[in-house]
C-alpha cells in the first residue's frame, strides 16, 4: 500500500462517510477522546476491538487499557474497531487502509496492535482487520517495519487457534504487564534485536506467552503428545495479577460516544473475580481471587465520572455485584450525593440468592422495566452439578418479592446441554417458568410476562467442565423443540440460542493450533462477524472443515481424559488442574462446593505464593 | 427558564445523527453543572427540542435548539458554561430567553437555505448553467423518484423550491437553494441537483457534492426572519 497521509485518508473517508450506516462509529472526536502528538511519543499502540464500535465501546477493559496506556507521556494509544460490512466494502472499494479513530493513521503506522479477545466468534474479524490494514496475516510473512500483533483478554487463556497470526499473548490482568511490554518495545525501537531475541525478552514478562517457543507434537489419533517449551522461557505461563486492585488505575474521564452504545452509562468496577465457583464459568475461574474496591475509592471515582461524562446512569459492575460486601452503603452514598442531578444507579448482574428487592427498588429510577435472574438449570440436582448455589425457594422468594413490589416482567436464563442433563432437568425449566408465572398471577399482576432464554452449554478451558463434550446438535434441537411445546402459555415467551453458532464456539473454545488454517480459510471465504446471526455462515465453516480435513467433533464433542494433554496445559490461570479435576468429580457426585468467602478455603490454588489474596472491604 | 440557542454543527459534529444530538446537549449541560427540566411520565427525558433534522454529513451554519432549565441563570453565563462542554464543531452563536407561551421551533420554522458545492464532471459554460437553471425553475412540475425500502416513489419536488441560483467558481459550481419545509415534508438538496443534472443535462459530479445548510427560517408573506426576530416583535 502506498504511503497515504492521515489527512488525505481522512479527507477521502469523509467523502463517503454520510453514505455508511452510523458514521459516528468511525470518528475519534468523542468527548474525552485522547489526541496526542504523534511525533512526541515513543511507542504507538492501536487498541483493536474485533467487533463493532458500539460493542467495543461498552467494554470496561478496553476503557481501562486505553486510558492507562495514554496516562504514560511516552506512549500513545488509539482505538480501532471492526468496520461494519458496509464500511468494509467502502474501504476495499476505495483501496483505503483501516485506520485508528483518533488520528486517522493507518494501522500499519503503529508499533503494536493489541487485540482484545472477548469471544471466540470474533476471531475471523481479527484476520479481516489485519487484512484491511494491509498487514500480512502470518507472523512469518511480516517484516521488521510491520507492527507487533499482540492479544489479551479471556480467550487468551486458550489462544491456540490464533497461533501463527499473533506474535504474543498477554494472560491475565494487564494494568502492570502491558506498560512493561510497551517499555520493551520502546527499547527495541532504539536498539533493535533480532525478532527471536526480542521475543525471548518479552517472554520474561509475567503472563506473556510467545507461542513460537512452545512446540506441540501429536499422537496418531490426533491427541496432543507433548507441548515442549524451549529453554529460556517458562514451561508454564502464568497470568499476571495487579498488585493492589483498590488503588489500581481506573479511568474517570472515559470517552462519551455520540451514538448510543450497548452499555451507554458510567461504569464502576466494584470488584474483580468471583469465587461462587459455578463449574461452567470461565470468568469465575480465571479472574480469581476476589478483590473489592473500597466505598471510599468508588465514591471518589463516581464524583469524577459524573463531572467528566454527563451521563445520567452509573452501573456497579463486576461478575456478581450483589456479592460485593459494601453494596448497600455504596449505593446509598451515590444516591444521596447524585440523585438530585438526575443520576441513577444500575446493577447489571444480580444473583437470586443475594437479591434484595428493596435494593432493586431503591435504584429503579421510574418504570419497573424488568428483572433478570439466572437459575441456569431446571432442577436442584443439576444446579448442584454446576455448583450454582441457587435454590427454587431462593428464586421464588426473589420473584415473589418483585411481583409484590410491582414488577411484572421477569427474565429467566438457563443453559441447555449441561453435563449429566436428563429429561427431568428440561421439564424442570418448564416447571420453574410456570411456577414463576403463577406466582405473578397470584400476586394479582395482570400483565405477567416471563421470558425464558436457553443458551447452549459450551465447555471452556480452565473450568471444571473443560473435559466435557458439548451435547450433539440433534439432542439439543430435540430439547429446544420439546421446551417450545411445553412452554405454550400466553404469559411465557421462549427464546433459545442458535445451535450452529454455539457449536463453532465450542470448537474454538477447546481448539488447538491446527485450527489456525481453518480460521484463515473461513476468513478468505467471507466469514466475519460470526457472532452476529445475520452474518454467521454455517455452510462455509462446514465446507472449510471438509476442505482441510478437520473433524469439528474431535474438538466440540469429544470427552477428554484427565491425563490427556490439553491444548492450553502450558497456560495457567492460577487455579490448579488438580482443583479442576476435584471439582469435576464433585460435579458428577452432585456435591456442592461452598464459596470460600463464606466458608473454608477450597484450595483452588490462586492465593498462595502470588502476593495477592481475597480482599473484602465489608 | 426556557432558552433558545442558535449554534453551528460543523467539522466532525456534522456526522452526529439528529437523534444523538439530544444526548450530546443533555450530557454537555449536565457536565456544565446546570439542571434541566424533565418530562413527566414513565421515562423522564430532559426537555430539549430542535428544529428540522439536518442530514448526517451536512454542515449547519445556524441551527436552533430550545432547552428548559430548572433555574433562572444569567444568559451569557449559561451559554458560556454549556459551550465549554460541547464538541468543537458545535459553537453557540446566540441565545435568548423565551417568554412563556412562545411557540416551539417546529411550529415556527418553515424554510431552509443551503449552499452546495459540486465539481463539474465535464466543463460547463456559465451561460449554459444559467440556461439550465432558468429552464428547470420554469417547470411547473418536476417529478423525482425517491428510493426507499418499499421501492421508488414519485414525487413532485418543484413546489418546495423557493429559489435556486448557481455560478461557476473554478472547477466547481456553487448553488444557493432555498426550500420550504413543513410537516408535510420537503425536498432534499441532493434531489434538486439530481433532477437538475438529469432534466437539464448538466454534467455535475454529484458523488462529490458538499452540502451546507446556511440557515433555517421563519418565512411569512415573502419575508424571511429568524426565530429570534419573531420573539422581538
Amino acid at each position: 500500500m502506498s504511503e497515504l497521509t492521515a489527512a488525505e485518508l481522512r479527507r477521502q473517508v469523509e467523502m463517503f462517510l454520510p453514505k455508511v450506516l452510523k458514521p459516528s462509529r468511525y470518528l475519534g472526536s468523542e468527548w474525552n477522546a485522547i489526541k496526542k502528538d504523534w511525533d512526541k511519543t515513543e511507542v504507538r499502540m492501536a487498541f483493536a476491538f474485533p467487533d463493532v464500535y458500539e460493542v467495543g465501546m461498552s467494554h470496561l477493559g478496553t476503557k481501562i487499557l486505553y486510558h492507562l496506556v495514554n496516562s504514560f507521556p511516552e506512549f500513545l494509544c488509539e482505538r480501532v474497531f471492526a468496520p461494519w460490512v458496509d464500511m468494509e466494502e467502502m474501504l476495499r472499494q476505495k483501496k483505503l487502509p483501516l485506520y485508528t479513530l483518533e488520528s486517522f493513521q493507518p494501522l500499519q503506522a503503529f508499533d503494536v496492535i493489541g487485540f482484545t479477545l472477548q469471544y471466540e466468534m470474533s476471531f475471523t474479524n481479527i484476520l479481516n482487520m489485519l487484512d484491511l490494514a494491509g498487514i500480512p496475516l502470518r507472523c512469518e510473512e511480516r517484516k521488521e517495519e510491520d507492527p507487533w500483533i499482540i492479544a489479551g483478554g479471556p480467550c487468551a487463556f486458550n489462544p491456540e487457534p490464533l497461533v501463527g497470526f499473533v506474535d504474543f499473548f498477554l494472560l491475565g490482568e494487564s494494568e502492570e504487564q502491558l506498560p512493561e511490554v510497551l517499555r520493551l518495545i520502546a527499547e527495541q525501537k532504539k536498539h533493535p534485536l533480532p525478532r527471536r531475541e526480542f521475543l525471548l525478552r518479552v517472554a520474561q514478562v509475567q503472563g506473556v506467552y510467545v507461542p513460537d517457543f512452545y512446540h506441540v507434537s501429536y499422537k496418531p489419533d490426533g491427541r496432543i503428545a507433548e507441548i515442549k517449551a524451549e529453554p529460556g522461557v517458562p514451561a508454564v505461563v502464568e497470568k499476571a495479577i495487579v498488585e493492589d486492585f483498590d488503588q489500581a488505575f481506573f479511568p474517570t474521564k472515559p470517552i462519551v460516544p455520540y451514538m448510543e452504545i450497548v452499555h451507554d452509562r458510567m461504569m464502576l468496577e466494584v470488584m474483580r473475580g468471583c469465587s461462587r465457583g459455578c463449574r461452567f464459568c470461565q470468568a469465575g475461574m480465571i479472574y480469581r481471587p476476589v478483590r473489592e474496591r473500597s466505598t471510599e475509592t468508588l465514591l471518589k471515582q463516581t464524583e469524577e465520572l459524573v463531572r467528566s461524562t454527563g451521563y445520567d446512569e452509573i452501573a456497579l459492575t463486576s461478575l456478581s455485584s450483589g456479592d460485593y460486601t459494601c453494596i448497600q452503603p455504596t449505593i446509598h452514598s451515590i444516591m444521596e450525593k447524585h440523585s438530585c442531578e438526575g443520576v441513577g444507579v444500575s446493577l447489571p448482574s444480580l444473583r437470586v440468592d443475594s437479591f434484595d428487592v428493596d435494593l432493586a427498588e431503591s435504584i429503579q429510577k421510574s418504570r419497573k422495566s424488568g428483572l433478570t435472574f439466572a437459575p441456569e438449570a431446571g432442577s436442584q440436582r443439576l444446579r448442584n452439578v454446576i455448583n450454582k448455589g441457587v435454590t427454587e425457594e431462593n428464586l421464588l422468594a426473589a420473584v415473589g418479592a418483585a411481583f409484590q413490589k410491582g414488577w411484572s416482567n421477569i427474565k429467566l436464563y438457563f443453559m441447555m446441554g449441561l453435563p449429566t442433563e436428563t429429561q427431568e432437568d428440561i421439564d424442570g425449566i418448564a416447571d420453574l417458568a410456570k411456577k414463576v408465572a403463577n406466582l405473578g398471577t397470584q400476586h394479582g399482576r395482570r400483565n405477567v410476562n416471563v421470558t425464558v432464554s436457553t443458551s447452549i452449554f459450551v465447555p471452556k478451558a480452565h473450568t471444571p467442565f473443560q473435559w466435557e463434550p458439548q451435547e450433539s446438535h440433534l439432542s439439543v434441537k430435540l430439547k429446544q423443540n420439546y421446551l417450545k411445546e411445553k412452554l405454550r402459555d400466553r404469559r411465557i415467551k421462549y427464546n433459545y440460542h442458535d445451535m450452529e453458532t454455539s457449536y463453532m464456539e465450542a470448537v474454538f473454545a477447546k481448539g488447538d493450533r491446527r485450527l489456525a488454517p481453518l480460521l484463515e480459510w473461513a476468513f478468505k471465504h467471507g466469514c466475519r462477524f460470526d457472532g452476529w446471526s445475520e452474518h454467521f455462515d454455517q455452510e462455509t465453516w462446514m465446507e472449510g472443515f471438509k476442505e482441510l480435513d478437520i473433524d469439528p467433533k474431535f474438538y466440540a464433542n469429544r470427552a477428554m481424559d484427565y491425563d490427556d494433554i490439553l491444548p492450553w496445559d502450558h497456560l495457567e490461570s492460577g487455579v490448579t488442574k488438580q482443583f479442576l479435576v476435584e471439582e469435576h468429580h464433585r460435579a458428577l457426585q452432585e456435591a456442592r462446593t461452598i464459596d470460600c468467602r463464606y466458608d473454608v478455603c477450597t484450595g483452588c490454588g490462586i492465593c498462595p505464593g502470588r502476593g495477592v489474596q481475597i480482599d473484602l472491604k465489608g | 427558564m426556557r432558552l433558545r440557542i442558535a449554534y453551528t454543527k460543523k467539522e466532525d459534529a456534522k456526522f452526529i445523527a439528529h437523534l444523538d444530538l439530544t444526548r450530546v446537549f443533555e450530557r454537555a449541560i449536565r457536565r456544565a453543572g446546570i439542571r434541566m427540566v424533565y418530562t413527566e411520565g414513565f421515562n423522564p427525558r430532559p426537555k430539549i427540542s430542535f428544529g428540522f433534522a439536518l442530514a448526517v454529513g451536512t454542515e449547519g451554519e445556524r441551527e436552533y435548539v430550545d432547552i428548559d432549565l430548572e433555574r433562572e441563570l444569567e444568559l451569557g453565563d449559561a451559554l458560556g458554561r454549556i459551550q465549554e462542554q460541547l464538541p468543537s464543531g458545535i459553537r453557540l452563536l446566540e441565545g435568548q430567553v423565551l417568554t412563556t407561551g412562545a411557540k416551539p421551533l417546529m411550529a415556527v420554522l418553515n424554510a431552509a437555505s443551503y449552499r452546495m458545492r459540486v465539481p463539474m464532471a465535464l466543463p460547463i459554460q456559465e451561460d449554459r448553467l444559467q440556461e439550465g437553471l432558468q429552464a428547470w425553475l420554469g417547470r411547473d412540475h418536476v417529478t423525482f423518484s425517491r428510493y426507499s425500502k418499499k421501492g421508488p416513489t414519485d414525487k413532485d419536488i418543484r413546489p418546495w423550491v423557493k429559489s435556486l441560483t448557481g455560478n461557476i467558481q473554478g472547477d466547481e459550481v456553487v448553488f444557493e437553494l432555498e426550500v420550504e419545509m413543513g410537516n408535510a415534508g420537503s425536498v432534499r438538496p441532493e434531489e434538486v441537483l439530481g433532477s437538475l443534472r438529469e432534466l437539464e443535462n448538466l454534467p455535475l459530479d454529484l458523488d462529490n457534492l458538499r452540502v451546507k445548510r446556511t440557515g433555517v427560517h421563519v418565512s411569512y408573506q415573502g419575508r424571511k426572519s429568524s426565530p429570534f426576530e419573531l420573539l422581538a416583535e
